[in-house]
């Protein structure tokens, strides 16, 4: 065979990798190699004047193929694939190295170690290309369906937005009815319609489209196939258990729209359950909304009413240290409605440092003037609520008036509970969607890809990502919405050929690789005679969960074979 | 190179090609309609382009536009005006707009220029560079800034003095004086609103000292100084050129303050200003750096950790608003102000402070458009006709608005906001055809 003529180029990031990591000796260290024909630094590797030097290269030197040594590939393996097409070279001739979350960031406290390391990885990465066969991608037909779970408001508009698409929607609901929580709302900041009759209005809606299947009392407990074409049955309850209905659809993407749960607070947490006159915000939400002239709790009729902020979130002992976004809002909008709606209210905001941003302020501006108290504390001097006899006390170090102790006797307290993941997670399970740090799903990437996860087709919209209000959960909703049609659109997707292989020679049939597999891509088949394994190339990931398990080494992965992992392997050591 | 064509047509006009803007153009190319993506800067990329780092995740800024922008300038179904402006915007009826772009000359050919910046050395006047917010200078021949796109150079023709020293030695002779103003007539059937944000005039607040004490710069100045691509290749305050190791953030200039006429809360100053605080405690290490503030307000996925994380890495938060800053000869600066905790007035002696000014609205937009009216809100963003269901959809139907054209967002809910209006045009295109 030919030798092989690669390029190399290491990329600064702009100080993300250099700063840490000296690039150009990572330069000189590779430009020797035997294959190694071009070896350049470059401040940005994705930027349109590398990728276009990088073409020119490709194509005055004739080069077999090339290798990126920048961030991670989550983020620009596309972009240096497509880079590869435009010199018309294969895709898969392209190997990318990571030298910037494996190397710079990993150990920004040595930079001779972080360097050395990003030479070894270049160099696995060049071991790599030397066996690195072009190769050709898989086309499958996409079914042009959505399945959109959750119907919320987010999942309600998603499927609207997809059947104003063309695309048919399956809408997949556990609940009786639609809506999600925000159809347990009465009055809304910034409109004068409630959440209730918003909800009325988006299922009007949805009934006129005649291509959404609106499944309620329903859940999925099977998931199969990848994108383009996965199939799920749903499981319909009716009031006779035994006459529950499953149902088979077909989809090519899944939009998740399973939002979220409110904080349930401890017993005893502000006197949560020890109290009798401590209750959460859904809780007064919903008092404020359905009683009329006197507001009353217990029969006794209600005057001070003291909110205490942040229950449940921002948490310095506990698992939710992230904010919960809409709850200052939320809050003040039900205090100044309280007060607008009954006599004698006053309110009473022991906080933590206000969060309305946005034109949200406004609101907090107008409870200010008409008359609301703000009382603040840090995350080290919580207020405490004490009973004494039939008195309820709220007691606050208020760093507002320069840590002078207050006290508000209230007739009510609530509790601002704030956002946390769906305690039950079996959907997620499911379909083995990634968690981030504060247990919501996870996005790939927060601004490149919001809406997407590591599992190609399968969208996440609204509140199961994290906090999120109204609005900003139907702009994620919408986004989802344009990401999955987007798969669909084209009615053929290219997939890559990164799969499985069984050698049949070698195969004797254990089971022990269809065991492995977590994608049910391997089947037991007879050929010419011989019990052996088969790959379901569609299904298969290429996680390669199948290959170390595989005793006569008859597992072979394409683009990771034994020859290419074996050599990277030397490489690095 | 003269454009022939007077009357052209696509499915979608974008106007503004910042982040959301791309975002939206990108979402309706993809899914198989034309786009004309008008942005009235030279290069695409919008206020994102130039900045450092982004948080919560510390990105490299340029690491996830540039990639974008090279997407958007090279898919087929998307036509790029750069130095151009839309106007006369007229709704004929339902899927049918008309509109107006003049295409400024930029007085070099664009697709024979390569960028060698010779015609840069060669130019004699030095003018203040916008595009490092007034740091440092460039020439009337330039080259926007090194990530821009197109990657070519201009001539800023009002402070040209026609001298030829660029025509003469450019090598591909892509300088060409004789290009005029170009009014080309459009047709579309749907148009998305993604025109940003201005950002406060720090001047409007004296008592700030911002333009005329040295040593007071705004956020958007410490962004250059802290981007990869930075004028100084360091951190310097601008006075004297000395490396500041007391710098103070003064966080809400111009928001949350009726008195200059902008009580909303800017949503972006306060992550921004800790994440400055973060990348200034890794390039200056014996820095102290102060914020002073009213509330934090880190809201986001990952917000509240980052502002932990600051406080960790030992930023000094101090609340309390400022009320006055004075300079001391050798350029330190004296900040007034009521600390809150202490319950008292005080100063504070800092030499470098950066002033976190808001976002207004850019405004001017309702203006494009003739015969409709496009309504705005009380604070003159682009109105939301039903901010909570469909936030994307404007006074005028057919014509639908994203990212910071609708008021204050960081740049995750940008591009969600650019999710949702082209998931708007795409559904309105597919409806109407």
């Amino acid at each position: 065979m030919k030798k092989k003529k690669i390029g190399v180029y290491i990329c600064h990031c702009g100080g993300n990798i250099s700063d840490y990591v000296d690039v150009e000796k990572v330069r000189q260290s590779v430009e020797g190699e035997d294959i190694v024909f071009i070896a350049k630094t470059t401040m940005f590797a994705c930027s349109d004047t590398n990728q276009r030097d990088m073409v020119d290269d490709i194509k005055a030197n004739d080069l077999d193929g090339v290798i990126v040594a920048s961030c991670s590939p989550k983020l620009h393996q596309l972009t240096f694939r497509n880079v590869s097409i435009r010199a018309d070279l294969n895709k898969y001739t392209y190997v990318h190295a990571n030298i910037r979350e494996q190397a710079s960031w990993a150990h920004s406290d040595n930079i001779i170690g972080a360097t050395e390391k990003a030479i070894h990885l270049v160099r696995a990465a060049i071991a790599k290309a030397r066996y690195a066969d072009a190769l050709e991608t898989n086309k499958i037909k996409v079914t042009k369906a959505v399945a959109v779970i959750g119907a919320g408001v987010a999942g309600m508009k998603a499927a609207i937005s997809l059947a104003e698409k063309d695309t048919e929607v399956y809408l997949i609901e556990r609940d009786p009815i639609v809506g999600g929580h925000v159809a347990e709302l009465g009055s809304l900041f910034s409109t004068t319609e409630t959440g209730a009759d918003m909800i009325k209005r988006l299922s009007a809606e949805l009934l006129k489209h005649k291509n959404i299947t609106l499944m309620t009392n329903s859940e999925v407990i099977e998931n199969k196939g990848s994108v383009g074409d996965i199939s799920l049955k749903v499981r319909t309850s009716t009031s006779d258990s035994d006459k529950n209905l499953i149902t088979e659809i077909n989809a090519g993407s899944v939009l998740m729209a399973t939002g979220f749960d409110f904080y349930t607070p401890e017993k005893g947490e502000f006197g949560y359950a020890t109290s009798d006159n401590v209750i959460t915000l859904p809780q007064f939400k919903r008092m404020i909304d359905t009683q009329f002239d006197k507001l009353t709790y217990n029969g006794k009729q209600i005057k001070n009413i003291a909110y205490i902020y942040c229950v449940g979130s921002r948490q310095t002992e506990g698992e939710n240290t992230y904010c919960s976004r809409n709850c200052c809002t939320s809050t003040i909008h039900a205090a100044v409605t309280a007060k607008q709606k009954f006599a004698d209210i006053n309110n009473y905001h022991f906080n933590r440092g206000l969060r309305t941003y946005g034109k949200q302020e406004i609101l907090y501006a107008d409870s200010l003037r008409s008359g609301d108290i703000y009382l603040q504390s840090y995350e080290d001097g919580l207020p405490t609520v004490i009973t004494e006899g039939k008195k309820t006390i709220v007691k606050i170090n208020d760093i507002l008036t320069n840590g002078r102790e207050i006290e508000v006797e209230a007739d009510l307290v609530v509790l601002v509970t704030g956002m946390v993941p769906r305690v039950d997670n079996t959907i997620g399970s499911l379909f083995k969607i990634p968690k981030g740090r504060d247990k919501f799903y996870n996005e790939v990437h927060m601004k490149l890809r919001p809406v997407e996860t590591v599992i190609d087709g399968i969208t996440i919209a609204g509140a199961c990502q994290g906090p999120k209000n109204i609005a900003e959960s139907v702009n994620s909703a919408l986004s989802a919405a344009t990401k999955s049609y987007s798969i669909l659109s084209k009615g053929e997707l290219e997939t890559d050929p990164l799969v499985a292989t069984i050698d049949p020679e070698k195969c004797t049939w254990c089971g022990a690789c269809e065991s492995a597999c977590p994608f049910d891509a391997i089947v037991k088949v007879e050929k010419d005679g011989k019990t052996i394994a088969e790959i379901n190339s569609t299904v298969c990931k290429g996680c390669g969960m199948c290959a170390p398990v595989c005793d006569p080494d008859a597992v072979n992965l394409i683009a990771c074979s034994s020859k290419e992992i074996m050599s990277m392997i030397d490489a690095l050591v | 190179m003269e454009n022939p064509i007077k009357n052209i047509s696509y499915d979608a006009l974008v106007i503004g090609a910042g982040i959301a803007g791309g975002e939206a153009a990108l979402n309706l190319a993809n899914t198989g309609f034309k786009v004309l993506l008008v942005d009235k800067e030279l290069s695409v990329g919008g206020k994102m382009i130039m900045l450092s780092k982004v948080f919560p995740t510390l990105d490299c800024s340029a690491c996830i536009t540039t990639p974008k922008v090279s997407e958007i300038s090279r898919h087929p179904n998307i036509t790029i005006f750069t130095g151009s402006e839309v106007g006369d915007i007229r709704k004929i009826s339902d899927n049918e707009f008309t509109a107006k772009v003049t295409k400024h000359p930029r007085y070099v050919r664009v697709e024979d220029c390569t960028a060698c910046q010779l015609c840069e050395k060669a130019c004699p006047q030095n003018v203040r560079d916008q595009y490092q917010f007034g740091l440092i200078g460039r020439k009337a021949a330039f080259i926007p800034f090194s990530i821009c796109s197109p990657k070519a150079a201009a001539i800023d023709i009002d402070n040209c003095t026609l001298c030829g020293a660029c025509e003469k030695v450019c090598p591909t002779n892509c300088i060409d004086f004789t290009q005029e103003v170009e009014v080309l007539d459009l047709h579309v059937k749907t148009v998305v609103i993604a025109t940003g944000f201005d950002m406060f005039d720090a001047k409007k607040m004296p008592r700030y000292g911002y333009g005329q004490y040295k040593n007071v710069i705004t956020a958007l100045q410490m962004e250059r100084e802290l981007a990869p691509t930075r004028p100084f290749n360091t951190i310097l305050r601008p006075g004297d050129g000395k490396v500041p190791d007391k710098i103070a953030y003064v966080l809400c200039v111009g928001s949350r303050d009726a008195s200059v006429d902008n009580p909303i809360c800017s949503q972006i100053c306060c992550m921004y200003s800790i994440k400055q605080a973060q990348l200034l405690m890794g390039a200056l290490p014996m820095a102290d750096v102060t914020i002073y503030y009213i509330n934090i307000r880190s809201f986001g996925k990952g917000f509240e950790e980052f502002y932990q994380q600051a406080k960790g890495m030992g930023v000094n938060f101090v609340k309390g608003k400022i009320g006055r800053i004075s300079e001391k000869e050798g350029g330190n600066l004296l900040l007034r102000y009521e600390d809150i905790n202490q319950g008292k007035l005080q100063e504070a002696e800092h030499d470098m402070v950066i002033l976190s000014t808001g976002v207004l609205p850019n405004k001017g937009i309702d203006k494009f458009f003739v015969n409709e009216t496009l309504a705005l809100d009380p604070f003159s963003f682009v109105g939301q006709s039903d901010m909570l269901a469909s936030p994307a959809k404007t006074s005028i139907e057919g014509v639908f608005v994203a990212g910071t054209a609708t008021g204050p967002m960081d740049i995750p809910d940008s591009i969600l906001s650019a999710g949702a209006a082209s998931s708007e045009a795409i559904s309105y295109l597919i409806q109407q055809a």
